[in-house]
């Protein structure tokens, strides 16, 4: 097989049979080493591709001298391994030379390990123990992998159990530098992008790891990006793979789903995610994700449907208990829901996502101390997870510590420093601590940055209106109406009729009456204004006929096109000059 | 609804030692430290010939399990069944009533709970104790000669703990993202975590030696890997991010330290809250000084406004919950916050204090009481009332062992005494603290620990030495304090200002400007005030007279904004002599005046002397010396009761020259100068004393002119020698010496 990943590295988009080619090699390598996920990857992918006729297909991998010696204990242990018999696996792999049998032999024993850990800590001696189980099958492996790896023994799929090894024991730099050699030796492998993807923290490392020329890389960095929430270049990334050939495959789909989730575009995730479940009907993956959204647009009935349709599926994954446990939130039943959230945990305790989500019912409940638990261990779980920085941030906020929860905000932002929402809860706590100049700074940061609950720009107004600045006021009422306009949804009609009211005391105290009146018709529209709209209307009226003329001071802020417009939902208008809005 | 406790239940790796105890419904574990015990019980029970007398030494009880007693070196030789027969036999000794270990003694509930716990284990657990007892042994007596054990433990790994992830299907895929460590983990050594008592015991030992004995705790970066160690093995042990925070603190990082406050308070919620909310205990309360304790942080580090809004927050949680306590604290802190930003808090502190007492706080009345003293001192309150109060503290101390403050207090009357001059008093309390026990248990041999209080009335004592001319026990003192107070640690500052100034004052007494001048920049580095002064006298004495003028205006602005009243004083007469390097000396007078009615408003009683000095010193000049002669009896008495030897030679010699004048143009001429020879020879005596070479000069110069006049020609040209010798290890004296004090 070497043959072939050396050819991948000359192969381009281009070259779509070849790919096809390299994806079917490898998968039967993997497949014969029990990489499942590996397997599973590359399959899907080249299931996305066109089939290829039988002259096409690449030969199976030529035998050597040795692997015909070790094929019978291979496919001996093979069976046992594939029967999760790990020891047994190894045991009759001991004296093979082949490097497929050595790899197998040492990925039994490290499997071994892991599985004995994991049965150990159920039945640990008590809590002078917690923490103390271990794999103990790492060392060994480490010393014997290291030994091999300093004579260069290693092929592509050991140096990737090597680097394994190493992250298990913490050894990070050294394990970086691991599975980049082991990208290099083999880069076909998908499992070893993936570690490496765990690996890296931030773009200056990114940038400074010399990874193979491969196709697979692109696939590999969009992956980055969205880990690293460059949600744009990562969908710029996917979009040229789908552009080269992969669009219609499951896992691009997915990817650009949950990065469009990561950047709250609700409707583009949406439309893909649906598109996701009818190609793959069965798919369990990610739908933990799709349930946020389908929660986030309280979408009933389309996630009740979802959660018994996983349900059907397999009810004991971890997805499936996060998509219950949102239908039970959004249901108001936030007991169930956390019972839910904890199955989640019990499957999988490294699951971030529930302990999250399992935080915010728990603030649901009001069980503060309980929530503030449940972020906690999400951020030790992820020290980098914005949401669970972001609800400590509210928990303290609903126990009135204004000050106190800043902190928090601010780590969110710090994750998250293009999101308005933790800016708009940084400025609610300045208001609250009569910081002003601060809460203005971050109502018109939020704004600034894409405000998509659109309450940025009305906070700021009212913080304009209580501190007498009548003039940004009104730029930040103008600007707030004409967003609202422009989008052509007219859900906050509270709102709109408050910025009309102001903006038509405003016109009238600077006799524009034209826009005063304007603005005073367009109150009628709504319950809880037309009083007030009417009185302005006549107030309007008397002063015209004392025959007291408009005033036709041009600095102030024009009325906009929108408003006579009727709600006809107009194309966004050419945005005002705001330098003086600017705090 | 679901509390905290039932929430956690599901993942036993999860929960903190509470909670896994009660999913099993177990409080106690065997373990191999705690077999050991039991077989020395289970000896000791056996040898019943040794009578209730001899049992009491500890050391022969002691004795078996120090040899390895062979019960335990079976087990461990021998095998699984062993340690199961031993449990087996256990139970044996209690049967019959007449031992030592009954069912009620504490012995015997010990072993029974063991006995209990043990039969709860499943079958692997059973031996998975079994190869910990091994490995116990093998660590601990390994080492020891001995019979051949099991089979050793490799040491040399270079592993660390891993963590816990599914792996159904393998290493591969996956998805969960795994957030490293901060900083390169690598231990060289084999990671063997604490138990539960060893780390609590660690914690509060370390928190002590931060408190009280900074040189003793271990290095900040080598606590942190220890507490970062700590919390990798047990993320919830909320008390090893508090240390974290103190830590931190030491070394001035605010990031870490508030990461670490907010991150023990969040862990202190979940083990303190039993699901009540905002109760008197536990969650409610925690959550109060939670964000007090945030407050403290931003004031430690001088984020006033931060500290302000933090303690506002703290104030009204605890209002709201009716927490007199905390609220008492809180306003310990505001008056503290207010201090440090230079305002006047003095109502402030008269609240907390009267408050304080109200609700049986003697600690924070007392603190109180001493924050007031200090105001009231700088402030010019009456001395008599100060010392009262610290007289009434000090009772309040001693009713509740309150040893820390007793220390504080003592310090204080220290400072307080020299601030008013009075050295003797100064010196004796100072020893009083040195002399003194702690009330609190320290270590063995040593019975005091190294507090700020020590370090301060230490630099004041090596300061009084140097006063005296004593330089080589000041250094001694020094040296002293260089051992206790090593310099990283919080309290070195003291001691570094203290060894500048003495150096600083004995390069200028000497009159070598050039040494006194690089100091300066230190001192300006530990203390901006003392620093400008400094700078100031450096340049006076360098006759760069218009530099010094401009370095003093700026520093008396200074001076009054921060309202030091000795700074100011000081600053005044230094102006004064200013004046007279121009011979201003009658736009001198108003300034010392002025000073002069400050120092005795303050009860300045050195300061006071000083201004005299200079009083007498501009009038002698002004041509009044009845005048000045008057004053200086004043003078003289505090001066060589409690002032430093300069000062009294300087008295001394301004006295003589007063009498020279005087006895100018009389017929008595003889005796006023052969009193000034007098006065001379005793100022001498002091100036040479301590090694001020340059006023020696002028009084040798002096003294041979008198002797001169008065026809003693021996005397005369004894005196004209010895100024000779000085003359010539001096550099050319200056040309207006006759201006100088």
């Amino acid at each position: 097989g070497q043959a072939n990943h050396n050819v991948a590295r000359a192969v381009g988009f281009g070259d779509l049979v070849q790919i096809k080619k390299q994806l079917i090699s490898v998968i039967s390598l993997c497949k014969e080493r029990g990489l499942v996920h590996s397997v599973k990857w590359a399959s899907e992918l080249a299931f996305a591709l066109k089939p290829l006729p039988m002259s096409e297909l690449p030969p199976p991998a030529p035998l050597t001298e040795e692997d015909v010696e070790d094929l019978d204990a291979l496919g001996l242990a093979k069976s046992y391994f594939d029967l999760k018999e790990y020891d047994r696996a190894a045991y009759f792999l001991r004296g093979c030379r082949s490097k497929k049998a050595y790899f197998l032999y040492m990925y039994s024993r490290y499997l071994s390990g892991e599985k004995k850990k994991d049965d150990e800590t159920v039945d640990s001696l008590g809590p002078l123990e917690k923490g103390q189980v271990r794999n103990e099958a790492l060392r060994e492996l480490r010393v014997e992998l290291s030994k091999k790896h300093r004579t260069g023994e290693l092929d592509g799929f050991t140096l990737y159990l090597y680097g394994v090894v190493l992250r298990k024991l913490d050894l990070l730099k050294e394990a970086v530098d691991v599975f980049v050699e082991a990208t290099h030796a083999l880069p076909l492998h998908w499992g070893a992008w993936l570690e490496l993807c765990n690996l890296i923290t931030n773009i200056e490392m990114l940038k400074s790891l010399s990874l193979p020329d491969c196709w697979i890389r692109d696939f590999f960095l969009a992956h980055m990006y969205t880990e690293l929430q460059m949600i744009k270049e990562a969908l710029q990334k996917y979009q040229s793979l789908i552009e080269a050939g992969f669009s219609k495959s499951t896992y691009i789909i997915s990817q650009i789903a949950v990065a469009y989730h990561n950047i709250r575009d609700i409707d583009q995730a949406l439309s893909l995610f649906n598109e996701l479940r009818e190609q793959d009907p069965y798919r369990i993956e990610n739908m933990d994700t799709f349930s946020n959204l389908l929660y986030v647009r309280s979408m009933k009935p389309e996630l009740s449907y979802l959660a018994h349709n996983l349900v059907e599926i397999d009810k004991y994954r971890v997805e499936t208990c996060c998509v219950i446990g949102n239908y039970y939130s959004l249901r108001s039943q936030h007991e169930k829901a956390a019972l839910y959230f904890q199955r989640a945990l019990k499957l999988n305790p490294r699951c971030l996502g529930a302990w999250t989500l399992m935080g915010h019912e728990y603030m649901e409940m009001k069980n503060t101390s309980a929530a503030i638990q449940a972020y906690r261990h999400a951020i030790e779980v992820n020290k980098r997870d914005y949401r669970a920085w972001y609800g400590l941030g509210q928990t303290y906020e609903i126990l009135k510590m204004h000050f106190y929860c800043l902190y928090y905000y601010r780590r969110a932002h710090q994750l998250r420093p293009n999101d308005s929402r933790m800016l708009v809860a940084l400025g609610e706590c300045y208001e609250k601590l009569s910081q002003l100049s601060e809460a203005k700074k971050c109502y018109w940061r939020a704004y600034s940055v894409g405000d998509v609950e659109r309450m940025a720009l009305l906070k700021l107004a009212k913080l304009h209106e209580q501190l007498n600045e009548s003039d940004e006021a009104a730029h930040c009422y103008i600007i707030y109406i004409q967003d609202i306009f422009s989008c052509g949804e007219l859900l906050e009609h509270v709102e709109v009729s408050t910025a009309l009211r102001y903006l038509g005391q405003y016109y009238f105290k600077n006799k524009r009456y034209d826009e005063a009146s304007l603005c005073a018709q367009r109150c009628c529209d709504y319950n809880d204004a037309r009083e007030e709209g009417k009185a302005l209307l006549r107030q309007i009226s008397q002063v015209r006929d004392q025959g007291e003329a408009s005033s036709a001071d041009v600095s102030l802020p024009c009325v906009f096109g929108s408003l006579s417009n009727n709600n006809t939902p107009v194309r966004r208008v050419s945005p005002l000059d705001l330098s003086s809005v600017t705090p | 609804m679901a509390s905290v406790h039932e929430s956690l239940y599901f993942n036993p790796m999860m929960t903190n030692g509470v909670v896994h105890a009660n999913v099993f419904g177990i409080k106690d574990w065997v373990t191999p430290y705690k077999i050991s015990v039991l077989v020395l019980l289970d000896e000791m029970t056996i040898s019943k010939r040794m009578t209730l007398l001899e049992r009491r030494r500890l050391n022969k009880l002691i004795l078996p399990l120090q040899q390895v007693p062979p019960q335990l070196h079976m087990m461990v030789v021998g095998e699984l069944k062993d340690m199961e027969s031993f449990f087996d036999t256990l139970p044996n000794p209690f049967s019959d009533a007449e031992s030592e270990a009954s069912k009620t003694s504490v012995v015997g509930l010990f072993m029974r709970h063991m006995l209990l716990a043990y039969n709860k284990l499943s079958f692997s657990q059973v031996y998975k104790l079994y190869t910990a007892l091994q490995r116990y042994y093998d660590d601990c007596l390994g080492s020891q000669p001995g019979p051949p054990t099991a089979p050793p433990v490799d040491a040399d790994m270079e592993l660390s703990e891993m963590e816990l992830t599914s792996t159904e299907d393998g290493a591969e895929g996956k998805m969960d993202k795994e957030e490293p460590d901060a900083g390169p983990m690598q231990y060289s050594e084999l990671l063997c975590p604490l138990s539960q008592k060893q780390a609590e015991y660690f914690l509060a030992r370390q928190a002590y030696l931060l408190k009280n004995d900074e040189n003793k705790a271990l290095k900040p970066a080598a606590l942190q890997e220890e507490l970062n160690n700590m919390l990798k093995f047990n993320p919830d042990f909320a008390e090893a991010h508090y240390l974290s925070y103190l830590n931190s603190m030491r070394v001035q990082d605010v990031f870490i330290s508030t990461h670490s406050l907010l991150h023990y308070f969040d862990r202190l919620i979940l083990t303190g809250g039993d699901g009540k909310s905002n109760g008197d205990e536990g969650y409610g309360r925690s959550l109060r000084y939670a964000a007090l304790n945030l407050a403290a942080l931003h004031c430690r580090f001088g984020h006033y406004q931060q500290a302000e809004l933090a303690l506002q927050e703290a104030i009204r949680i605890a209002q709201e919950s009716n927490d007199h306590v905390c609220l008492q604290h809180c306003l310990s802190w505001l008056y503290t916050l207010e201090q440090m930003k230079g305002s006047d808090s003095s109502v402030l502190t008269e609240d907390s204090v009267k408050m304080a007492a109200h609700f049986g706080l003697p600690y924070l009345a007392s603190l109180g009481i001493q924050s007031l003293v200090q105001q009231g001192a700088t402030g010019g309150k009456a001395a008599n009332m100060l010392m009262d109060a610290l007289k009434d503290t000090d009772i309040l101390h001693w009713k509740h062992s309150l040893s820390e403050l007793i220390d504080i207090s003592l310090a204080q009357t220290t400072s307080i005494w020299r601030m008013y001059g009075k050295s003797t008093m100064a010196l004796q309390c100072a020893q009083v603290l040195l002399n003194m026990n702690s009330l609190e248990q320290v270590d063995f041999g040593v019975q005091q620990n190294n507090t700020e209080a020590f370090a301060v009335v230490l630099c004041h004592l090596a300061e009084l030495h140097a006063e005296q001319g004593l330089f080589g026990a000041s250094s001694e003192i020094l040296k002293h304090l260089k051992e206790r107070f090593p310099p990283h640690t919080q309290h070195a500052k003291l001691w570094m200002l203290c060894d500048l100034k003495i150096q600083f004052e004995r390069a200028m007494n000497d009159g070598k400007y050039h040494l006194a001048e690089p100091h300066v920049a230190a001192i300006a580095a530990l203390d901006q005030m003392e620093g400008l002064y400094r700078k100031g006298l450096v340049m006076k004495a360098q006759n760069q007279t218009t530099d010094a003028y401009r370095v003093l205006q700026r520093l008396q602005l200074l001076c009054e904004k921060t309202k030091c009243t000795e700074m100011i004083i000081r600053v005044m007469l230094t102006t004064a002599e200013l004046h007279w390097e121009s011979s201003g000396f009658s736009t001198a007078l108003p300034l010392l005046l002025q000073a002069l009615v400050l120092a005795r408003q303050h009860h300045l009683q050195a300061l006071a002397s000083e201004t005299i000095l200079h009083l007498a010193f501009s009038q002698l000049m002004l041509g009044v010396p009845e005048q000045a002669l008057n004053i200086l009896h004043e003078a003289m008495e505090p001066i060589l009761a409690h002032g430093a030897l300069l000062d009294k030679g300087r008295a001394l010699l301004l006295v003589a020259k007063c009498q020279m004048a005087v006895s100018g143009g009389r017929e008595d001429r003889r005796t006023g100068l052969e009193q000034a020879v007098q006065t001379l020879d005793e100022a001498a005596a002091y100036f040479s004393r301590m090694g001020c070479k340059d006023r020696l000069r002028d009084t040798h110069y002096l003294q041979a002119r008198l002797h001169h006049a008065l026809g003693h020609t021996a005397q005369r040209n004894e005196c004209a020698l010895l100024f000779r010798m000085v003359d010539q290890e001096l550099p050319p004296a200056r040309a207006n010496l006759a201006n100088r004090l």
